[in-house]
Parts: C-alpha cells; sequence; structure tokens
C-alpha cells in the first residue's frame, strides 16, 4: 500500500459520507481479493476500493477523484489477462460489478440494454427465451463482464463470423472524469460526426467509466454443426486454415490447438481428442441446413486436401459441446500441467501461421520453455501458453522475455501485440515496438481529450513520453 | 497509380506554417454532403492504386484516392466484395471519402458499416505527421481505435492517405422478392424478417412496394425465398430489374432534390412507427434508415439530416448534446490543434 496524501484524506473522508459501508473497502485483507486480474504476476492494493450501487455514486467518485486528484482504475469481473484492472497504488480501484442488471431484451429489433456488471454468458442466457444470443463470447464468458468487454473489445471463437465487441455495440453511456454522463451511438445504426462509440471499445478504461451498453442480439441458427479434423503436422493444418478462408468459407469458429494443448485438454476433460495428434482444427458451422450441408461438403474436402488424417463430425449436440469444451478448457487443463503459464494473445496474417509457429518452437527450444499454443485460427489470433514456474529463481523473466519476443514475432511478420486481450501493464514494452513516437504521441493527446489531468488508469495502456524515450534509447543505443 | 503521400505531407506541412485551412477533396463526388466550406483544397484524386491485395487473407489495401469502382473490378477478379457496399457516385467516389463520410450500402444491418470492415489506416494529422494504425489483421486491440474514429468524421481529424479493408467472398446465388404493401404494414414485417436466420442483405420499402433481397449460398437462398413467400404473397422480381433497384438504392438515386427541396435522412430504431417520419419516403435497411424529400424539415422531433440540398451553410448535421460536442471539439484539437482539416464541414463549430 503506498503512502495517503493529504487530498487522499479528503477524498476518503467524502467517500465515507456518501457511500454506504458495504460499499468501501480500505482494509489490505477485504481489499486482497482485488488486487490483480487474470494475469496474477502482476499485483497491487489500492488505497481503497468502491463498490458502488448507483449511477449517482459511480458519478460522484469520478468527480471526487478528479477534484483531489487522485487515480481511478475500473474493474469489472477481474478476468482480464494483461493487468488492465490492476489497482493504482495510489488511487480508487472502481469495481462495478453490482451493475448487473439487464435492463431490456426488445425481441422485435434483437437488441439489449444492460448494466456494465451483467456477465456475457447471463446476456445470452436472458436472450435464449426469444431465439436469440449475444455473439462476442470469450472464453471467460462465464465470469467476464459486458463493461469489461467493452473496455478491452474481446473477442471470442464466433468472432470469425460476428466480430468483435465492436461490431455488436450499438450504444454505450459512460461517465467521464469529470463525473459527466456521455451517451455515444444511439437508437440507429450510424450517428453523425466522429464515431466515439468505436474508440470507448477496446479503451482499456482510460477515457471513462462504462455505464450502460445497447447490443445487437443474433438469433440463434436453427443449426449449428461441429467438427474436428486431425493432422499429423501443425504446418498442414496452418495451410488448411489458409486455404478454407481463402476459398470464402467463413466458419462460425475455427479454432486450432497444437500438441501440448491437445494433450493436456484430453488428460483435464477426456472428450476423445486424438492425443497424437500434432494439431487438431475445430470448425463450427452455422445456418440453416441447406446451407450447412452445402458447407460441410467444402469444409471436409478441404480439411482431407490439406492432409488430416482424422475428421470428425459430432452426431449431435452433447458430442458438439464435447468437442468444444476441450478447447475452452484449454487454459485451466494447461495450468494443471505446470505451475505456471503465461498466455499471449498477438495477431498474425493467416498466411504466417505456420511459419510463425516453427518459430516459436524455436524460441521455445531457445529459453527452455515449453509453450501450448491454443488459438482462433480463423483470425490468425494466437494464444501461445508458456509454461514456467515462478517459484524457480528467474523463470518469470524469461517467461516474459520469450512472450515478449513472440509478439515483436508478431509485428515483423504484418502482425500486432494484442488481438483482444489489451496491452493494460502487460504489453507497455512492446508499444514503442509496434508505434512510433508520432502515432504514441497522438495517442496520448486523444487520451488528454478525455482525461486531462491523466486520472483515469494511469500507467497502462500508453506508453508516457518518458517511457517511450527510455525505451528508444535502450534499443538504438 | 502514384504514391503522393510525401506530396500531400508535404502541402499539410505548408499549410501548417502559413496557417491556411485545407478542405479535403478526392475526386469531389460528396460535395453534397456535410457544409460547404471554402478552403485551399489538398487534392488526393491522383493519389491512387491498390497498394497490396491478398486474396486469401481477405484483405485489400489501398491509397486513398482509389476509386470504388476500381476496388470492385479488382475484388471482382478474385470473386470478392466489399462487405459494406458503398455508393460509387458515377465510379468516382473515392475509398478515402467513403470512410470520411461513412457510407455503406443497403447490406448495413447485416454486413456492417464501413467501421466493420476497416482495418487500418494512413493519417496526415495536423502536425504534417505521417502515422498508422490498425493494420492488416483482424482482430487489433493495441492502442486506441483511431482507425474508426475516422468513419464519419468528414475529415476533421486528418488526412487518410491509406486504407485496409477485410473482404469478403461475393454471393454465389441472388435474388429479390417484392410484395404489394404499405408502408406502415411494411413497417411491422421489417424487423421481424430482419432478425430471423435469413440470408437477407436488403429490406426496402418504396412506392408501394417491399423489396427483399437474398444473398448467399444458393440452396439457402432458394430455401428463404419459398419460406418468404409462404409467409406472404408476392413476386420473384426479374434479375434485371432488381439489380438496377438495389444500385438505384445503394447510389442514392431513388429521390433527387430539385429546386429548393431537400432530401432529409434519418437513422433511428428500426421499429419506430411509419408516422415518425410524415410523407412518401424511402424506406432501407429494414427500417432503420428513412428518405424523404421536401421544402421544410419534416418533422421537428427527430434528429434528421439535411443531407442533400437546401441551405448549406446552416447545420446539416442533427444537433448534439454539450457533452458530446465538447468532446469532439477536443479530440479535434488533439489531432489538428492549428484547425487546418476541413474546419466547420460536420459542424459549424468543429
Ligand atoms: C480463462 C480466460 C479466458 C479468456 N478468454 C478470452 C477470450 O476468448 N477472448 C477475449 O477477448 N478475452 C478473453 N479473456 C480475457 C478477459 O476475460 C476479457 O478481457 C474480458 O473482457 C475482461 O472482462 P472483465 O469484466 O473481467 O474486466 P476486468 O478484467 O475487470 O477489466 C478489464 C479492463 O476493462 C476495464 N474496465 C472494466 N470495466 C469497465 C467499465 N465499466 N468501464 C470502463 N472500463 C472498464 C478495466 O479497467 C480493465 O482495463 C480470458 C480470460 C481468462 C481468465
Amino acid at each position: 500500500m503506498g503512502q495517503p496524501t493529504p487530498n487522499f484524506v479528503d477524498l476518503i473522508s467524502a467517500l465515507q459520507a456518501m457511500l454506504p459501508v458495504a460499499s468501501l473497502l480500505v482494509d489490505d485483507e477485504n481489499q486482497r481479493p482485488f488486487e490483480c486480474d487474470g494475469l496474477a504476476v502482476y499485483q497491487q492494493l489500492p488505497l481503497v476500493t468502491v463498490i458502488p450501487e448507483t449511477l449517482l455514486q459511480v458519478q460522484e467518485i469520478l468527480r471526487l477523484c478528479c477534484l483531489h486528484k487522485v487515480p481511478l482504475v475500473p474493474r469489472g469481473a477481474g478476468t482480464g489477462l494483461c493487468a488492465g484492472a490492476m489497482p493504482h497504488a495510489h488511487g480508487v480501484l472502481l469495481v462495478m460489478t453490482k451493475f448487473d442488471k439487464i435492463l431490456h431484451i426488445n425481441e422485435r429489433t434483437a437488441e439489449a440494454t444492460v448494466q456494465p456488471g451483467v456477465r456475457n454468458l447471463a446476456l445470452s442466457e436472458a436472450s435464449e427465451p426469444y431465439g436469440l444470443y449475444y455473439a462476442p463470447d470469450p472464453s471467460s464468458q462465464i465470469a467476464c463482464t459486458i463493461g469489461g468487454n467493452v473496455a478491452e473489445n474481446s473477442g471470442g471463437v464466433h468472432c470469425l463470423k460476428y466480430g468483435l465487441t465492436v461490431n455488436n455495440l450499438l450504444q454505450v453511456s459512460m461517465v467521464t472524469i469529470e463525473g459527466e454522463l456521455v451517451t455515444f451511438g444511439g437508437d440507429g445504426l450510424d450517428a453523425a460526426g466522429m464515431d466515439l462509440l468505436s474508440l470507448v471499445a477496446g479503451s482499456e478504461g482510460l477515457l471513462g467509466v462504462v455505464v450502460e451498453i445497447k447490443v445487437k442480439l443474433l438469433p440463434r441458427a436453427p443449426r449449428v454443426q461441429v467438427l474436428m479434423a486431425a493432422y499429423s503436422n501443425v504446418t498442414a493444418a496452418g495451410d488448411a486454415v489458409a486455404a478454407l478462408i481463402g476459398q470464402g468459407i467463413i466458419p462460425a469458429g475455427l479454432e486450432m490447438m497444437d500438441h501440448l494443448a491437445i494433450k493436456a485438454a484430453e488428460d483435464f476433460v477426456k472428450v476423445g481428442y486424438p492425443i497424437d495428434a500434432q494439431a487438431l482444427l475445430i470448425c463450427e458451422l452455422d445456418g440453416t441446413d441447406a446451407e450447412v450441408e452445402e458447407q460441410l461438403q467444402t469444409v471436409s474436402q478441404c480439411f482431407t486436401d490439406y492432409g488430416a488424417y482424422q475428421i470428425r463430425v459430432a452426431k449431435d449436440d452433447q458430442e458438439a459441446a464435447a468437442l468444444w469444451q476441450g478447447r475452452k478448457a484449454a487454459f485451466p487443463a494447461v495450468g494443471r500441467i505446470s505451475p505456471d503459464y503465461y498466455c499471449m494473445d498477438g495477431t498474425i496474417p493467416r498466411g504466417q501461421v505456420a511459419h510463425v509457429l516453427t518459430r516459436i518452437s524455436e524460441l521455445s527450444q531457445h529459453y527452455g520453455l515449453a509453450v501450448a499454443n491454443v488459438f482462433h485460427a480463423g483470425d490468425g489470433n494466437l494464444h501461445p501458453l508458456i509454461l514456467f514456474d515462478a517459484s524457480i529463481d528467474g523463470q518469470l523473466a524469461q517467461a516474459e522475455a520469450l512472450g515478449g519476443d513472440i509478439l515483436t514475432l508478431c509485428v515483423d511478420v504484418g502482425g500486432t501485440i494484442t488481438g483482444e486481450h489489451g496491452v493494460g501493464l502487460e504489453k507497455m514494452p512492446q508499444m514503442p515496438y509496434q508505434f512510433s513516437d508520432a502515432e504514441l504521441a497522438q495517442f496520448r493527446r486523444l487520451k488528454a481529450a478525455f482525461d486531462p489531468y491523466e486520472l483515469l488508469n494511469p500507467g497502462k495502456g500508453i506508453p508516457t513520453l518518458k517511457y517511450c524515450q527510455e525505451y528508444r534509447s535502450l534499443h538504438n543505443g | 497509380m502514384a504514391d503522393l503521400t510525401a506530396q500531400l505531407r508535404e502541402q499539410v506541412q505548408q499549410a501548417k506554417s502559413e496557417q491556411i485551412p485545407l478542405q479535403i477533396i478526392g475526386a469531389n463526388s460528396k460535395s453534397h454532403l456535410g457544409r460547404s466550406v471554402i478552403a485551399m483544397p489538398i487534392n488526393t484524386a491522383e493519389h491512387t492504386g491498390i497498394i497490396s491485395y491478398s486474396p486469401t487473407e481477405l484483405v485489400i489495401r489501398a491509397r486513398s484516392g482509389t476509386k470504388i469502382s476500381d476496388l470492385n473490378l479488382a475484388l471482382a477478379e478474385h470473386d470478392q466484395r466489399l462487405p459494406f457496399d458503398p455508393p460509387q457516385y458515377q465510379m468516382q467516389g473515392t475509398i478515402g471519402g467513403t470512410v470520411a463520410t461513412n457510407q455503406s450500402g443497403p447490406a448495413r444491418p447485416w454486413f456492417g458499416a464501413v467501421k466493420d470492415s476497416l482495418l487500418g489506416l494512413g493519417l496526415i494529422n495536423g502536425y504534417a505527421q505521417e502515422m498508422n494504425f490498425g493494420g492488416q489483421v483482424m482482430k487489433n486491440v493495441a492502442g486506441f481505435d483511431i482507425t474508426r474514429l475516422q468513419c464519419g468524421a468528414m475529415g476533421a481529424l486528418g488526412l487518410i492517405t491509406e486504407v485496409s479493408i477485410k473482404v469478403l467472398p461475393m454471393f454465389k446465388a441472388s435474388l429479390t422478392l417484392v410484395f404489394e404493401i404499405d408502408q406502415a404494414a411494411a413497417l411491422e414485417i421489417m424487423p421481424a424478417w430482419s432478425n430471423q436466420n435469413l440470408p437477407i442483405t436488403g429490406i426496402c420499402h418504396w412506392q408501394g412496394m417491399q423489396y427483399v433481397r437474398l444473398q448467399g449460398g444458393q440452396s439457402g437462398v432458394d430455401e428463404a425465398a419459398s419460406g418468404l413467400l409462404k409467409q406472404l404473397p408476392g413476386a420473384l422480381l426479374d434479375a434485371t430489374l432488381a439489380k438496377e433497384f438495389w444500385r438505384q438504392v445503394r447510389e442514392q438515386e431513388l429521390l433527387q432534390p430539385h429546386g429548393s427541396q431537400v432530401l432529409w435522412r434519418w437513422t433511428g430504431a428500426a421499429d419506430a412507427s411509419a408516422e415518425a417520419l410524415p410523407g412518401a419516403q424511402l424506406i432501407n435497411w429494414a427500417g432503420a434508415e428513412r428518405w424523404v424529400l421536401a421544402e421544410d424539415r419534416p418533422a421537428d422531433n427527430m434528429a434528421l439530416v439535411q443531407y442533400q440540398g437546401g441551405d448549406r451553410q446552416a447545420e446539416v448535421n442533427p444537433a448534439m448534446d454539450t457533452h458530446n460536442r465538447a468532446l469532439q471539439i477536443r479530440l479535434k484539437h488533439a489531432f489538428d490543434p492549428h484547425g487546418l482539416f476541413n474546419v466547420g464541414r460536420s459542424y459549424a463549430w468543429l
């Protein structure tokens, strides 16, 4: 815990005056559960944690932080994987989980209005009776919140066909650091002026606190067909993915796992994956019966042409669910075989998959740390999981170095350091690699337009000028 | 086919040092949009050419002066298309202008707007700096989404030099059904049809007829057509007529203002009633976009865009609340502190 500043003492008494006792946590013990997000290697206790219940409280909290110039970090469910929601040592942690109401589902127009603390899966479950669902489905959907999804512009296995969070947003209301409520987007599909709705998506809590969200829902497809293809080498599987998309087939989902991930998942959930396979593709097709039948032929043919030695077409919903379960449980499965793992999130052009996987395995050997690969193959979004043991001196640093090399590799082949998990605190070192000084300065000016005092989630997402200068002198000198 | 980036940057640099405001002009096909402003032209019309196109990656990157029609031709060679199917404006419209004015065609509700296919872009800001945001990959959340922020910004944040766009395969089959029903009945049906699992890429109502376009795989399209015809008596429209109809909708040619007439555009909730906007109108986007010709503002309480015609010195876009307005002004300043680009084009105050 950092040293409370005089400003802070005033802030605390103001917060105490306005919030019920249960909404304000000040002692270390109660704040401990909030000291990190899903990337637990970064931990920090805030000075105070607030868990407001009303919009007015949120507005007042921001107003107070602005008045007293105290940093504020918004937090949803804390499943983020880039330390984006890690508290600030001298700041307030604003937990939005009490805002968990689905305000309205418009069956006719297939739209839902929700509070930011609504869990991603809860929205799809509530939409189910209307034959609707919310398409962006991060693997963490049981726990993560829609507010967090907006802040990270999260994706999921169905984003290949149905887009990321940003592509499914209709309207967002946000509280600014001055405590003002502002709404972007609207009832219609387009609003005049700059697209601030899209800007808020992926802004990692750096521009404001999201308090209400309207999203598009989709009708459930009459038929969903899942199939799995096994390969004896990753290159062939990677090429099959590129070929399939190149042929104009956009499956609802197209995922890939490598040998280590397959084995870990199979040991964990026992769904019948071929454990000798070097690569597995899991593909989901959706649509009407006729559409799915037509696609199934093409997809199976393509997988076979590229050397699949086994193709399994799920016979029923149960088998489909089982095939997915292994993929969805891949992270925890890897967690079972290694004391710690570190999940990366680079995106590359699909055609580079085979090349990048080969390079990753070379890097893995070089660092002496195993890497399991699980990824959204259709989008070229990789999730290499670096296995390490934090209790062994120096291994965390090694894992981070290996991770950094993987990210710069992604940039080198024309990709990006993060496809869906965000920059947060974690990927700051790679930002100056991907962006020029002019671009980073533009990001900072953009942030200042919303947050002139740099109070919202400071030290995350966008490196400061000083950080960049140090980076350049280190890497050019 | 020329890369004029360096020259354009030089022009911005000069405008900056001499404090001369600029108006960004592509092929000048959209001069009727936004407010009329007078400033020194900076022209991207010659800054053309496809920089890279990888059909298997489904990505094309082109300079901002490249015409939509040229992009369409290049894509058609590989059986691919722009998902947002923007108007071509007599084959003159450029991709830069399309992004800046946020133009999408009849398939908007199902295949998204420009922003949904936009992966990255190059921009020269008001500091005369060349910058690149986004990229060529499908998912990218590094840094703020400055790429999508440009959609609808009407060039207020800088000059777009090049754009990367996600493309999609061409539809294998296409057909259009017509139903003779009135406006109110059409608006009842539209949201229901729009939100079913149907391969719909257009629902319009125009002059007593509802037009429904189905596109996709042959079997899916046929299945959907017979299903809809069972729900409501209608007919298959001749393929040539259908093509021409959807072209006119996309090109915004069905309603053209004459004399003192104004073309008004409204976008809003698809289930808003027919009375919301009075008068004979074109209903597009399954009810979410409506167009009407009238001399005077047809409805006071609606957020209407004075799309074409009328007094273009006045505000033409719907009024913006004070908080949004303040943020747009601050953002403008963050990119263009000297007020060089398209000042006053979208709003008098921006
Ligand atoms: C096992 C596992 C699997 C995952 N799979 C995926 C996946 O498939 N795809 C994917 O994209 N991500 C995935 N994630 C990452 C994570 O779940 C997402 O980033 C998710 O959107 C975070 O939501 P959250 O509610 O937990 O947000 P948090 O972690 O609490 O916060 C994330 C960021 O959002 C900000 N924030 C939160 N709420 C608000 C708000 N109301 N207003 C403003 N800012 C806010 C925070 O400051 C922080 O920067 C996975 C994580 C885990 C642990």
